[in-house]
């Protein structure tokens, strides 16, 4: 594939893509995604295993998820040496835990997942305190193993925290969205903060859906690094929008006779193969982190990738024939062009 | 400029000779604690310096217990954060450490009131009773994994540990209200030791306590008031509003009390408990409550996995997006795929001398930035292209692309710029690693699109043989 078509320029008579003609269904398509998200929403709040809007990890939610695997593991274990899901859930359900700080501890409800056909182990409860895990590890050990103590892997979160990262994300998400559209407020035009806001919006929304969907379907969860991957395509949607709304002003610095259509469609047309081929080099670079990384971090691989398609496609098919609408109804061309 | 450049890559590379990367937690193997200081009286506000007190007294007890390369460091406006390194004990450590910084250890020395000996007796021997089922209850537990016992059993068993361990607690605190505080506590210890003593059924402990001076003065004023008593009045020793022992005076001590500077605690110890408060005394008490929030362990193999995968992403990413630069936009990209290199390595030498340390999120912050920063050249590269197309020069082209290009690169970079201060500010550990290593991305891939692309661009424009629109673009 190669993006070397000779496209008009600026100067050029012909804009090649005429965005602007398509505009109602550009924006139908992402108001039909906007609602898949919504409703995949609405079905995961009702769905009786999660109860919230997205399926929320251990990091938000509090627990302990301990993650183990048999030494045996490198040079292949035999069968009887594996775990097994219902040996594991008898042994765990009739270990004896001491409570600490009183509080007592039963892992007959825990959840087990068995990894590489019972090479590995993962065990998720309520939060335990280290000393119950370490005995856990210890019994386990006796029981299933030898465990290899290099490869455990333990994560115990308290409720308040997971409680109190939701909100200091939320408030950071929030005020950075805020610093950036009083930003392009000061060097646009306070409606185009507020098209990179909608735009924003807009891509935030569509991948919290697919999340939504993903939890649902195949019971993914979403994690702090999901949050992470919000943040970081937050300050990629607006850098999109921001590309070409740059490009707009400069098109209508240099042509003022041009309609504002015009503006748009040449614009849009200038931007397009840039913007393809920048979300195409950003891509990579995730693609290949989603394809070598495992666990948490391959599903941010995905949040970031398609993602970043999501904010590439409102940059150039979203917040254009949104310009053009707002204008046209509300008569806002002065300010937008001021 | 060139001079400059060959300058910083130079420097760069010295310094990551010498002074290596930072791994985190996920990366190297190790632990991690998170915890909070709080106080159970909503009046007291904890200020930066309680916390920094509560630090103080963390680090030395986490330096207590003998491991090396352990950090301890405040976070936010109430939390400590302590990691440990990896080892084969990794659970082991954890459970030693979160013991370590929980346990507030404030011990007090209390003299018995007045009339409430008839009370105390009645408190001691509910203890006595507990204490006796308690350790019935445990040994069942601890016997009921051999034997098959059935889980209802087991379960009741348990239920009635945490009732007993509940009960027990709460009859050594109301022992302790029988008790009045006199001006000795912890604070006035110089050395406490656990020492092994022999008995009928194996080893207990107990700790040896020698006071300061003054403190020695005030425990033989303290022994004196209950020397002999007719009541039988008691010394008591409390730690954390938990009586722990008590002891009659004896009358040959009516004179001068006990003299000595020293004192022993004989309770029910356990060696690992003897251990624990040895340190706790020895370093002293601390000065709010501490409660665990989140501990976090990664194996070191698990480490060096991760390490593996995400290099493995970096190299490979930046290999499809040389090649994908250099197939589209020919020289230009062949000069954006050298300012790439540079700037990768800028970055990490960046990181070195910061230092910031690599986590997993902040390797996905810079395998990001890259995008980010080719972005700039995608910019330049298509800016040249419409100028040539336009019919302008070749060199025309070029400057022109560099200088039409800037305002789009300065918008987009200064937008997400602010993204990472704003997230680096108000964000928690993981998303502020992603801040920093994004937020450095940035700000060094307006230098190296700007400034390297350029030089080079313009260096290799001075040979005509590259003066050539093939070079730049597809034949028409």
């Amino acid at each position: 594939m190669t993006f070397t078509t000779p496209r008009p320029g600026p100067g050029s008579r012909s804009p090649g893509l005429r965005i602007s003609r398509h505009g109602s269904t550009l924006i139908s398509i992402s108001l039909a995604l906007l609602l898949a998200a919504v409703l995949g929403f609405v079905m995961s709040t009702r769905s009786s295993q999660i109860g919230s809007p997205l399926n929320a990890g251990l990091d938000f939610t509090g627990g302990t998820s301990l993650q183990l695997e048999l030494r045996c593991a490198a040079s292949g274990c035999d069968s009887d040496q594996r775990f097994g899901v219902a040996a594991v859930r008898q042994f765990l359900a009739d270990l004896p835990l001491p409570p600490v700080d009183s509080h007592p501890v039963d892992l007959g409800n825990a959840s087990i997942q068995v990894l590489d056909g019972g090479a590995g182990l993962v065990v998720r409860s309520a939060a335990l305190h280290p000393s119950q895990t370490k005995l856990l590890v210890e019994k386990l050990d006796a029981r299933f193993g030898p465990i290899d103590q290099a490869g455990i892997q333990l994560d115990s979160i308290g409720p308040l925290l997971g409680a109190e990262l939701l909100r200091s994300s939320v408030v950071a998400l929030l005020v950075a969205f805020a610093a950036v559209a009083a930003y392009i407020a000061i060097r646009f035009s306070p409606i185009y903060a507020s098209l990179a806001l909608a735009a924003l919006v807009h891509d935030v929304l569509i991948v919290c859906g697919l999340f939504a969907w993903l939890g649902l379907l195949l019971g993914v969860e979403v994690d702090s690094l999901f949050a992470v991957a919000l943040l970081t395509l937050a300050g990629y949607s607006v850098n999109d929008s921001v590309v070409v709304f740059d490009r707009i002003r400069e098109t209508g610095r240099l042509e003022p006779g041009l309609s504002l259509r015009e503006q748009v469609d040449r614009s849009v047309t200038a931007s397009l193969s840039r913007s393809i081929n920048t979300s195409a080099t950003t891509e990579l670079p995730i693609i290949a982190l989603a394809i070598f990384s495992s666990g948490g971090l391959q599903w941010f691989g995905v949040a970031l990738a398609f993602g970043i398609a999501v904010g590439t496609y409102s940059s150039l098919c979203f917040a254009p024939p949104l310009l053009l609408l707002l204008l046209k109804r509300g008569r806002l061309g002065r300010q937008a062009e001021a | 400029m060139l001079a400059l450049i060959l300058a910083l890559v130079l420097a760069a590379s010295g310094l990551l000779t010498y002074k290596p990367l930072q791994l985190g937690l996920d990366l190297q193997g190790g632990s991690q604690l998170t915890a909070r200081t709080f106080s159970d009286d909503p009046a007291v506000v904890i200020d930066a310096d309680g916390l920094n007190a509560v630090k103080e007294v963390v680090r030395r007890r986490i330096d207590g217990l003998g491991l090396s390369q352990t950090t301890v460091q405040v976070a936010g406006k109430d939390k400590i954060i302590v990691q440990l390194p990896g080892s084969g004990e990794q659970q082991a450590d954890l459970d030693r450490a979160a013991r370590q910084i929980t346990q507030k250890a404030f011990l007090q020395f209390t003299v018995q009131q007045a009339d409430s000996t008839e009370q105390y007796d009645e408190f001691n021997a509910q203890r006595a009773r507990l204490r006796a089922l308690l350790s019935r209850e445990l040994a069942n537990l601890q016997g009921a994994e051999d034997t098959a016992l059935n889980a209802a059993t087991l379960a009741q068993s348990r239920e009635r540990a945490t009732s007993l361990a509940v009960e027990l607690d709460a009859v050594e605190r109301s022992i302790a209200t029988l008790f009045d505080s006199r001006a000795l506590t912890g604070e006035d210890l110089s050395r406490a030791i656990a020492a092994p003593v022999p008995e009928s059924n194996g080893l207990s402990y107990q700790l040896n306590l020698t006071f300061t001076p003054k403190g020695g003065q005030t425990f033989a004023d303290i022994t004196k008031e209950v020397a002999g008593d007719p009541e039988g009045r008691r010394i008591g020793i409390v730690l954390d509003g938990r009586s722990i022992s008590e002891a009659t005076v004896g009358a040959e001590f009516r004179a001068a009390g006990i003299t000595g500077g020293g004192a022993r605690i004989t309770g029910n110890f356990s060696e690992a408990e003897a251990r624990n408060l040895e340190v706790q005394l020895q370093v002293g008490s601390l000065p709010y409550d501490v409660e665990i929030l989140e501990s976090r362990s990664v194996g070191a193999s698990l480490g060096a996995d991760n390490v593996r995968r995400s290099l493995a992403a970096a190299l490979s990413g930046l290999l499809l997006v040389a090649l994908f630069m250099v197939v589209v936009y020919r020289l230009p990209g062949v000069v954006a795929v050298i300012a790439l290199s540079i700037y990768a390595l800028l970055n990490l030498s960046v990181y070195a001398l910061i230092p910031v340390v690599l986590t997993l999120p902040g390797i996905a912050g810079f395998i990001l930035s890259f995008g980010m920063a080719l972005d700039a050249n995608v910019l330049i590269s298509e800016r040249t292209r419409e100028e040539l197309r336009a019919g302008n020069s070749l060199y025309r082209s070029v400057e022109a692309g560099f200088n039409r290009a800037f305002s789009s690169i300065l918008d987009g970079n200064v937008t997400t710029l602010i993204s990472c201060v704003v997230l680096g500010y108000l964000g928690s550990g993981l998303v502020r690693g992603f801040a920093i290593t994004l937020g450095i991305g940035v700000a060094l891939s307006m230098f190296t699109a700007l400034t390297c692309s350029r030089t080079l661009l313009r260096l290799l424009l001075m040979y005509s043989g590259l003066r050539q629109l093939r070079f730049f673009m597809a034949a028409r």
